[in-house]
C-alpha cells in the first residue's frame, strides 16, 4: 500500500487510476465470460477483482521502477579509458632501491634515537623495556646509521659516475625558476592567479625535499660519527667539538623528524590528491594526468622527443624504402 | 567488684615485679663507682688488648640514662668482682610498648637488614651494635654536641672503624665544610650512606648503589636553597640527567658514569683543587677510567652543559640556531600546506580552478 501511494505522488494520479481500471476490466472480462451471476456474488467478485488488480498494478510499477533505476546506474561512462591511461617512467629501479634503504634506515634511527632525547617521557621508558634495554637500542641505532652512511656514499658515487645520476643532479640544482614558481603557486593558492606554475622534471617541493635530506645527512652523519667513535674523535678534536656534535645531532634529528612527519607525509601521503600515497616510489611510474599537471614542461619535452623519434623513424623508413626502390630499380 | 579490684591490683603487682622486685638486692651505682671512677682501671683481654674500664660518672649523669642504675643494663654485674660481663643488650628496655618509658623509636628492623646488622647476625664480633655508634655510657640526644651521633661527630664515630675512609673524608670538601666551617648542611657519612639502613654499595637498595648515586647527591646538589646559600656550581644534577651518562644509567646501563665515577667517592674536592679528580690536569686520567686513552682534549670544554643557557658558550649558539631554524622552517611549511589545502577544497567545491 505504502509503495503505491508513493508512486501516485510521483506519477500523475489520473493515469494510475486509468491503469487500474483497465486491469480490473480485463480480469473481470476473463472471469465473467461464460457465467451468469447473482447480484450478491457479483459484488463479492468485484471486490476480489479490485484487490487482484491492485496487486498486479503494484508489480508492474515495481518492475518499471527497477528498470528506471538500473538505467540510471548504467549512465556513468565506461571505465575503459582509465585503463588505457599512459604511464610515464618517473623513478628508476636504482633510485627506488636507494629511497627504500634511506627510508628503512631513517625509521630505525628515529625510533631508536628519539627516546634518548625525550627520555623523561613515559613512552621512552616503555620503548626501552619493550626492545630489551638501551644497549639493544644503541646497536640498532648503529645498524640504521650504517645503512644511512652506506646509502649516502652510494648516492654520491651514483651522482658522480652514472649517466642517470648526473642528469638527475643537474635537474635537481636549485634555479631562479623555482622561486618564480613558488611565487606563482602562492598567488594561485590565494586566488590571484588562475594558472598553476608549469614545472620541469622536479618541482621546487621535490627539490626542497632533496636538499633538506642532503643537509640533514651531512649534519647527522658527521655529528653521528663523532659520537660513535668518541674516543678517536677526542684524540683529534677538543671536547667542545663533541658537545657541539651532540647538540647538533639531537636538534637536527628533531628537525628532520618534524619535516618528515609534517612535510613529507603531507606531500606524499596525506595530500588529498595523493592519498593514501604517491605510488611512484614503488612502481616508478607517473600517470599522464599527473605528468601534465605537475611536470608540464617535462611532459612537453618527452612528447616532443617522441614525435621526433617517430619522424626520424619515418624518415629512416622512407630512406630505406628509397634505397630498396633504387636497388630494385 | 571486690574480686575485680583484687585481680587488677594483682596484675599490676605481677607486671612491676621484674622491675622493682629484682633490683632491690642489686648493687647501687655508688657501689660501682667505688672502683670504676678510677681512671687507671684497666682490663687486659685474652688477645693482649688493653681496654679502660673507667667510667666518667659526671658525664654519665648528664647523659639520657642519668636516672638508670648500672645494673639495669649490666644485668650480670650482680656479684663482686664483676668479671666477664656480657655485652649490653639495648633491646631489654628499648622495645615497642616497654614499661620503663624508654624511647621506642626502634630501628632494629632497618639495622637487621643493614650490612652491619647482617654481619652481627652472622657472628662477626667486629660488626657494630647499637652501643658502638651511639656510645655506651655517654649517650646524648643527637642535637647535643656531646653526642656521638651528633652530625659533626658522625664522621669520627664511623671513622673509629672505617679509619681509611675517614682519613680521606676528613680533608675532602664535605669533610672540611662540616668539621672546619661547621656548615651543618654539608654531608656527614649518614647523609649519603643512611643511618641504620646502611647497605653495601653493590646492593640495589643502597643509597650509594650506582643508579642511586645521582639521587642521593641531588638531595643537596639540586636543592636550590642550598645552591644559592653555599654557591654550589649550577645545576650539575639536571645537566647530568640530560647527558648521555644520565640517560644511559636511567635505562639500566651498568657501565656508565655516575656522579662519583668522576668526582670520586670520598675524595671529593673543588675543581680548582689540584687534588681533585676533576682538576684540569687530572681529567684525562679520570675520564680514562672508562674511555681508554683519554687525552687532554677531554679537558677542553665544559662538562655539565645546559645548552639553553649562555654559560654553555658555543653550544648555546648551536642550540639557538637549530631552535630558530626548526621553528621558522616548520612555520613556513605549515603555512604552505594550509594554503594548498584551502585552494584544493575550493577547487573541489566549485569545480573550477
Amino acid at each position: 500500500m505504502f509503495f503505491s501511494k508513493k508512486k501516485k505522488e510521483l506519477e500523475p494520479k489520473v493515469s494510475l487510476d486509468k491503469l487500474q481500471g483497465e486491469i480490473e476490466q480485463e480480469i473481470w472480462d476473463d472471469l465473467t465470460k461464460d457465467l451468469s451471476l447473482t447480484p450478491h456474488l457479483k459484488e463479492e467478485i468485484k471486490k476480489l477483482v479490485k484487490e487482484r488488480a491492485r496487486e498486479e498494478l503494484q508489480k508492474e510499477l515495481k518492475d518499471r521502477y527497477a528498470e528506471l533505476r538500473e538505467e540510471k546506474v548504467e549512465i556513468p561512462p565506461p571505465e575503459e579509458k582509465k585503463k588505457e591511461e599512459v604511464m610515464y617512467p618517473r623513478l628508476s629501479l636504482d633510485v627506488r632501491i636507494q629511497h627504500i634503504i634511506l627510508m628503512v634506515s631513517t625509521i630505525i634511527l628515529i625510533i631508536t634515537g628519539l627516546p634518548i632525547k625525550f627520555h623523561e617521557l613515559a613512552w621512552a621508558k616503555f620503548f626501552f623495556s619493550a626492545i630489551g634495554g638501551l644497549q639493544v637500542s644503541r646497536i640498532l641505532h648503529r645498524v640504521g646509521a650504517a645503512g644511512l652512511i652506506g646509502i649516502a656514499l652510494y648516492h654520491l658515487l651514483f651522482l658522480a659516475f652514472s649517466k642517470e645520476g648526473r642528469e638527475i643532479f643537474k635537474e635537481l640544482l636549485p634555479r631562479k625558476k623555482d622561486l618564480k614558481d613558488l611565487w606563482i603557486m602562492l598567488n594561485y593558492f590565494i586566488g590571484r592567479k588562475r594558472e598553476r606554475a608549469k614545472f620541469g622534471k622536479f618541482t621546487y617541493v621535490e627539490k626542497f625535499d632533496y636538499w633538506a635530506v642532503y643537509w640533514g645527512m651531512v649534519v647527522m652523519v658527521l655529528s653521528g660519527l663523532i659520537l660513535w667513535f668518541l674516543g678517536t674523535a677526542l684524540k683529534i678534536f677538543p671536547k667542545f667539538i663533541a658537545d657541539i656534535a651532540k647538540e647538533a645531532h639531537s636538534d637536527e634529528a628533531t628537525l628532520a623528524t618534524l619535516a618528515i612527519i609534517i612535510w613529507h607525509f603531507y606531500n606524499a601521503h596525506l595530500n588529498p590528491e595523493k592519498f593514501p600515497m604517491n605510488w611512484s616510489w614503488l612502481n616508478g611510474k607517473i600517470s599522464e594526468e599527473d605528468m601534465k599537471k605537475e611536470h608540464f614542461l617535462e611532459w612537453v619535452k618527452i612528447r616532443e622527443e617522441e614525435e621526433k623519434e617517430i619522424e626520424t623513424k619515418k624518415a629512416e623508413e622512407g630512406k630505406f624504402k628509397e634505397q630498396r626502390g633504387e636497388n630494385i630499380l | 567488684m571486690k574480686k575485680i579490684r583484687i585481680i587488677i591490683s594483682l596484675c599490676f603487682f605481677l607486671i612491676s615485679l621484674p622491675v622493682h622486685g629484682l633490683t632491690q638486692e642489686l648493687p647501687s651505682n655508688q657501689e660501682c663507682r667505688h672502683c670504676h671512677s678510677n681512671p687507671n682501671l684497666k682490663k687486659v683481654l685474652p688477645d693482649g688488648k688493653v681496654i679502660s674500664e673507667y667510667v666518667d660518672f659526671d658525664l654519665f649523669y648528664k647523659s639520657v640514662h642519668k636516672k638508670q642504675a648500672c645494673v639495669y643494663c649490666h644485668i650480670d654485674a650482680t656479684n663482686f668482682p664483676c668479671k666477664n660481663l656480657q655485652k649490653v643488650n639495648c633491646q631489654r628496655c628499648h622495645y615497642k610498648g616497654n614499661l620503663a618509658g624508654a624511647p621506642d623509636l626502634i630501628k632494629y628492623k632497618e639495622y637487621g637488614e643493614s650490612v652491619h646488622g647482617r654481619a652481627t647476625a652472622l657472628g662477626d664480633v667486629k660488626a657494630p651494635m647499637c652501643q658502638d655508634c651511639h656510645g655506651s655510657h655517654y649517650i646524648f640526644d643527637k642535637a647535643d654536641t656531646l653526642s656521638r651521633t651528633n652530625k659533626e661527630h658522625i664522621p669520627q664515630t664511623c671513622g673509629a672503624c672505617h679509619l681509611n675512609i675517614y682519613d680521606i673524608y676528613r680533608i675532602s670538601v664535605h669533610g672540611e665544610a662540616l668539621r672546619k666551617k661547621h656548615i651543618l648542611a654539608a654531608p656527614s657519612c649518614a647523609d649519603c650512606h643512611g643511618e641504620h639502613n646502611i647497605k653495601e654499595h653493590t646492593d640495589p637498595k643502597s643509597k650509594v648503589f650506582l643508579t642511586q648515586v645521582s639521587v642521593t647527591c641531588a638531595k643537596c646538589h639540586a636543592n636550590m636553597e642550598l645552591i644559592k646559600k653555599y654557591d654550589i656550581p649550577v645545576e650539575p644534577v639536571e645537566t647530568y640527567r640530560e647527558s648521555f651518562h644520565g640517560v644511559a644509567i636511567k635505562f639500566g646501563a651498568k657501565t656508565v658514569a655516575n656522579c662519583s665515577s668522576c668526582h670520586e667517592v670520598h675524595a671529593i674536592f673543588k675543581s680548582d683543587d689540584p687534588r681533585s679528580s676533576i682538576y684540569v690536569d687530572n681529567i684525562p686520567k679520570t675520564c680514562g677510567k672508562c674511555h681508554p686513552g683519554a687525552s687532554e682534549n677531554f679537558a677542553k670544554g665544559k662538562i655539565h652543559i645546559n645548552p639553553a643557557k649562555k654559560e654553555a658558550g658555543i653550544i648555546y649558539y648551536v642550540s639557538q640556531f637549530f631552535k630558530y631554524l626548526t621553528l621558522s622552517v616548520m612555520f613556513a611549511l605549515i603555512i604552505y600546506i594550509i594554503l594548498d589545502l584551502r585552494k584544493k577544497i575550493k577547487v573541489r567545491r566549485t569545480g573550477e580552478e
